[in-house]
């Protein structure tokens, strides 16, 4: 009987993942006044807390996502998806969100058409829960 | 005639007895649990086994088992062994996967049911262990319809999908559907019960309400082979002496 109990704590203490997105500040070096603004909105928590500012630009040819202000509850594998329709129904991933507070920026993969693209999502990933929300117009 | 009866009732009586003593036949209801990270199953079985050898010592059986699987965000792959492995004959075992071809489904709450007939293979080590392993071979899943996140590089897809309804063993990544197999051992506690205990290799499958893939062809099909820790209890139901 211990031994069955060592092996189900072993199996249950196997369950642990440690995917947390850092809580250290951040502050990116991008400078908007040197891109051309293509898209703005205001982030929104969705059941969680979030807030900030999130604008696209265009920065010579290169899409690029900017998180600033930022502020939100720290989650596990927390990303930044990039959408054409509220629900992701397709999205891009354009990376880990670097930290749960700050100024960051993410280059977009692919330099997909933005104008087909109106919603900025913080998204955890591994539990499929959106976080915070941005219409962007 | 009294006598005569009386010596066919012994005769019957001794045959009955020595056909139950040399009985080449066993008959188990099992359950077990298989324990992962994130994920575990209950498994219900039924198993005829024939016992072979002049010491009864190899067992070889087919049986009916029921798996209710369940999970949490558990990540699936491109199933099909064309889009996995670039062929689909008998020796796509010994291939490479083609990595660029294989794009993944994390499913929110995985919970697939599959009832499948399996086959058994056991050989007795002592009046108390026995070791065997055992496969599902041919048999149907069921289950509700969960949201999942397709995820091929930087791109993805929100979208739901179900478990596949046909379940067959073939070859390797040619498999399709939902199959549990162990590899245990088999403690018999007394004439009846047993305590078994191994690991579970189970396949659960996804179908997508979309083909979601669209790379090097469209595929919905996704997998998901989970390692587990197996514990179960055995009941024979037709208990007798070797």
């Amino acid at each position: 009987m211990k031994t069955l109990s060592v092996l189900l704590l072993s199996a249950l203490l196997a369950c642990t993942k440690d995917n947390v997105t850092p809580t250290a500040p951040v502050s990116d070096v991008f400078d908007p006044t040197k891109a051309t603004l293509l898209k703005q909105g205001t982030l929104m928590g969705i059941g969680h807390t979030a807030s900030g500012q999130v604008s696209i630009y265009d920065d010579k040819g290169t899409k690029v996502i900017l998180l600033d202000p930022y502020s939100s509850q720290s989650g596990p594998d927390l990303k930044v998806y990039l959408s054409k329709d509220i629900n992701a129904s397709e999205y891009i991933n354009v990376g880990k969100l670097k930290s749960i507070t700050g100024k960051q920026s993410y280059m977009v993969p692919g330099n997909p058409d933005i104008s087909q693209y109106n919603y900025v999502h913080i998204w955890c990933e591994q539990f499929t829960v959106v976080f915070g929300r941005a219409e962007v117009k | 005639m009294k006598k005569v009866i009386i010596g066919f009732l012994a005769s019957v009586s001794a045959l009955a007895s020595n056909s139950q003593q040399v009985s080449n036949t066993d008959d188990y209801a099992e359950a077990a649990i298989g324990i992962g990270s994130y994920q575990g199953n209950l498994s219900l079985s039924y198993l005829h086994q024939w016992k072979l050898g002049a010491r009864h010592k190899l067992g070889v059986g087919m049986g009916g088992r029921f798996t209710s699987y369940f999970g949490q965000n558990q990540y699936y792959t491109t199933a099909p062994a064309k889009l996995t492995s670039g062929s689909t004959g008998p020796l796509v075992i010994f291939k490479e996967d083609v990595v660029a071809n294989i794009d993944t489904l994390l499913v929110q709450s995985p919970q697939v049911n599959a009832l499948n007939a399996f086959i058994n293979i056991d050989y007795t080590l002592s009046q108390k262990f026995t070791i065997g392993f055992n496969i599902d071979a041919i048999g149907f899943s069921f289950g509700g319809s969960k949201q999942a996140n397709y995820i091929n590089g930087s791109a993805g897809k929100i979208t739901e999908g179900s478990p596949t309804g046909f379940n067959i063993l073939l070859v390797s990544d040619n498999d399709r559907g939902s199959l549990n197999s162990e590899l245990y051992v088999r403690y018999s506690l007394n004439e009846k019960w047993g305590l078994k205990a191994g690991g579970q290799f189970l396949f659960t499958e996804y179908t997508t309400t979309t083909k979601v893939q669209t790379f090097p062809e469209e595929n919905d099909r996704f997998r998901n082979k989970s390692l587990l820790f197996c514990l179960g209890i055995s009941y024979k139901l037709n208990p007798h002496q070797p």
